[in-house]
């Protein structure tokens, strides 16, 4: 019997329509109807690419494949009192502290350094400017520019599913930076994101000998990879006024110009070589004259050298990070083991659907009203799934929360059926509506309840709990707004016609 | 029918409320020492802490896997029912120390699934959840006291999710299962499972007429059915997550179904009994309204909500 009702539920239902004339017209259950085929629609037709899944549904890392990591700021948000003059306090600070520090409202400062409080209070204090609090952070313009440079660093390597988000606290301050990444291992992922990247540029002076010539704050701009017409592929970037005098007198002064095969340029990405080349026998020439500005790194020809041109690219822009981080917390979780879990999931959710459906056929015995449960219990799965298609990804947590929904659904379908049909007596239709209402104001100040409990999750942004938040108030609020109502009108019709 | 043979009219609503009482005095015990020695109401587990945990799928045994990470800080390992699983914990690392473990476990483990967070980190997602927990229970208690503007039985309910929750603290406890950021939610989801049936009690009793008796046992054939039907959904995911040891799922199910098993407990044996004392006083001026308690500001925020239909009926 477990399996009977969900297996013919879908038919069921639209067999009662056609049985109940009444049914049908109501608008109530017209909307569920409506609604779930739109569902299947958003979760089925096939659009755009979606690579070999049989679903639209978007899935989160554990259960797609791949890696997430959680970068923090290497920097401090001051607040001061208000009857200061801000710059003033700002240039100070930076001057004590050795650092850079911005101005991002009228009485806070973005110091970029990890200090001590201590530190920070006597070097504000210092700067003639009462103390108020410091936090760890950004303001939102590093954060944002911090999110930008991320996603082109993730972005210029092909991998297509990058999300980076920046991670806010309730008093505005940017606390971390979260990229996740679908299809990356972690080693990649940590290669791509973890590392700040301090890029350099050294020439060769004699042997394996090497000079400094200038750092990636430099480089003011960095082209995507393109072929040239001898099918060569290459990096072009721009280096500002400073970078380009730089160039120019390293090259002059150790002879690139006159041998550049002896004094390969050379590309450092945290002191580890990434790119080696002589000068070009036209940049030799120019660069003699006057300073250059706009160069363009060589790979060569082919697939490889398309590759090797994409990853000097990340390396050229990499450092230009405008804050250092460090790692706050990574995960990674295999393509193949994502498969497991989705299908333990899949099982788990099929699962919780037989035992409700053996646990109400235990209460009821009548196919009459289990049928019709289960039938709305599906259809405010299928359309809750609808939905997520277009807002929420799917995570294990969610999955969970998918499942607890199907158990609530059922709970208040509970509630309505033994309302109405209090102590088995089919009520008239002015009474049984009475009793619907009544019913609906229990479900509602309990669905009022779950809402409010799991707001707060959904509004702190605590990573893995959004999605479990998001995924239960929706879950309660279709159940409450959309399929419930409907479920109310249908049981009425159908006992209605026992009687 | 088939619903538990239980008459929940038969017992004097005092001892009825015995039971309740003392589980949720031990529970407080528990949950207290866990909090004078964790900081947490329950053990925390990487999320909150800090540290490194991996899942593998593999033949090897548990002495061929400690002895793979001999190098490492290894805190605990769990083992999955027969299907060759692990849940490995390690403590925190550096970054460098980081990227190295990563390379040791994928050589030998490429399906693993590696999840770090960094000590700063787990405190931030500490003190947020505790803020979240804060703010669910103002709010639920908000909710609950405009819908039934009487205030005993409200703060029944709130007390009610109080004790659900830490109950279900003190379970974790006693199992063994870690406070993360999924069993947090989970306790969160419980703040509203537990209102669910409270609030069918209240709802029946409070504004239902006829016999108090009648009112309560029909209240409670409805409520133990919904609470058990969600139970039977939950220990199915409960099972699957198991065998197939996906640790996130199956501990929200076990954090679910503690909390389920003790608001039964408590909905039907405690706040019965203090309901049925309260009405029992009551029932002669049943009609005669108690002044709403909460201040005519929080009425007002709350009013454009659709619970405020709750209010009136």
């Amino acid at each position: 019997m477990s399996k009977k009702p969900y297996n013919s539920a879908p038919k069921r239902e639209k067999k009662e329509y056609t049985g109940w004339h009444a049914v049908i017209r109501d608008p109530r259950v017209i909307v569920v109807a409506v609604l779930v085929i739109l569902s299947l629609c958003a979760i089925f037709v096939p659009v755009g690419d979606r690579g070999d899944s049989l679903t639209n549904l978007q899935f989160g890392l554990d259960l797609e494949g791949g890696s997430w990591i959680q970068l923090e700021f290497l920097s401090e948000v001051v607040t001061v009192d208000d009857f200061t003059n801000i710059y003033d306090v700002a240039t100070s600070v930076g001057k004590t502290l050795d650092c850079t520090v911005n101005v991002i409202s009228k009485n806070q400062i973005e110091v970029q350094k990890k200090v001590s409080e201590e530190e920070l209070k006597s070097a504000v204090e210092a700067a003639g400017a009462a103390f108020v609090s410091a936090e760890a952070g950004v303001g939102s313009e590093t954060a944002d520019s911090v999110k930008r440079i991320l996603e082109s660093k993730v972005n210029s390597l092909g991998t297509n599913d990058v999300k980076v988000n920046v991670l806010t606290n309730l008093n505005g301050v940017a606390q971390y930076v979260r990229v996740e990444m679908a299809g990356v291992d972690m080693n990649t992922a940590q290669e791509i994101v973890g590392s700040q990247g301090l890029f350099e540029i050294r020439i060769v002076t004699e042997g394996n000998n090497t000079e400094h010539v200038l750092f990636g704050d430099s480089v003011v701009a960095v082209q995507t990879p393109s072929k040239d017409m001898h099918g060569s592929w290459g990096v072009g970037f721009t280096l500002n006024d400073e970078g380009a005098n730089a160039l120019r007198d390293a090259c002059i002064k150790y002879g690139a110009t006159t041998n550049p095969n002896a004094h390969e340029l050379q590309m450092y990405l945290d002191g580890e070589l990434v790119y080696s080349a002589p000068l070009s026998a036209e940049l030799a020439a120019s660069i003699t004259k006057t300073p250059v500005y706009s160069l363009s790194a060589s790979t060569g020809t082919g697939d490889d050298a398309k590759q090797r041109a994409q990853e000097l690219e990340v390396h050229l822009r990499a450092g230009a990070l405008p804050v250092q981080v460090q790692i706050a917390g990574s995960g990674s979780t295999s393509a193949a083991l994502g498969d497991y879990f989705k299908m333990v999931c899949i099982i788990a959710g099929l699962a919780a659907l037989a035992a409700v459906a053996v646990a109400i056929y235990f209460r009821y015995r009548v196919a009459k009203i289990v049928l019709p449960m289960i039938a709305t219990n599906i259809a405010e799965i299928i359309i809750l799934l609808g939905i997520a298609v277009f807002i929420q990804q799917l995570d294990i947590a969610s999955i969970a929360a998918l499942i607890a929904v199907l158990g609530t659904g059922i709970d208040q379908l509970v509630i309505i059926t033994d309302e109405v049909i209090h102590e088995g007596i089919v009520p008239s239709q002015a009474l049984y509506m009475k009793r619907l209402k009544r019913a609906l104001v229990i479900i509602m100040t309990s669905a009022a309840t779950v809402v409010i409990a799991l707001v707060p999750l959904v509004i702190m942004d605590l990573s893995t709990l959004k999605g479990f938040a998001i995924i239960s108030i929706l879950g309660v609020l279709i159940g409450v707004i959309i399929t419930r109502p409907a479920y109310g009108k249908i049981i009425m019709e159908i006992l209605s016609k026992t009687k | 029918m088939n619903i538990p043979k239980y008459d929940i009219n038969k017992y004097n609503p005092k001892h009825m409320m015995l039971i309740p009482a003392a589980l949720f005095a031990i529970a407080l015990v528990i949950v207290l020492v866990s909090f004078i020695t964790t900081g947490m109401p329950a053990s925390p587990g990487i999320d909150f802490a800090g540290g490194t945990a991996v899942t593998i799928h593999t033949t090897d045994t548990k002495e061929e896997i400690t002895a793979y990470y001999a190098g490492y800080d290894i805190k605990s390992i769990d083992e999955g029912i027969g299907s060759g699983s692990y849940y490995i914990k390690f403590g925190p690392m550096s970054n460098e120390e980081m990227m190295k473990f990563n390379e040791h476990t994928n050589a030998r483990y490429p399906d693993a699934n590696i999840d770090q967070i960094g000590a700063n980190f787990g405190s931030t997602l500490q003190s947020q959840a505790l803020i979240a927990l804060l703010f669910a229970f103002i709010g639920m208690a908000v909710v609950v006291l405009i819908a039934f503007r009487k205030v005993i039985p409200a703060v029944t309910v709130v007390c009610a999710a109080i004790a659900d929750i830490t109950i279900t603290a003190a379970c974790m406890n006693i199992f063994g299962i870690e406070l993360s950021l999924a069993t947090t939610a989970a306790l969160l989801m419980l703040i509203g499972y537990s209102v669910d049936s409270n609030i069918l009690l209240t709802t029946k009793t409070l504004k239902r007429h006829g016999k108090l008796e009648d009112r309560v046992a029909g209240a409670f054939r409805t409520g133990i059915i919904m609470t058990t039907t969600t139970l039977c959904a939950i220990i199915a995911m409960f099972v699957v997550a198991l065998i197939g040891q996906v640790p996130t799922l199956y501990t929200i199910a076990a954090v679910l179904i503690f909390g389920l098993i003790s608001d039964i407990i408590f909905t039907w044996l405690f706040n019965a009994g203090v309901l049925k004392i309260y009405l029992e006083g009551h029932e002669g001026n049943k009609n005669k309204k108690q002044p709403p308690q909460q201040t005519p500001a929080t009425k007002q925020n709350q009013q454009p909500k659709k619970k405020s239909k709750g209010a009136k009926q």
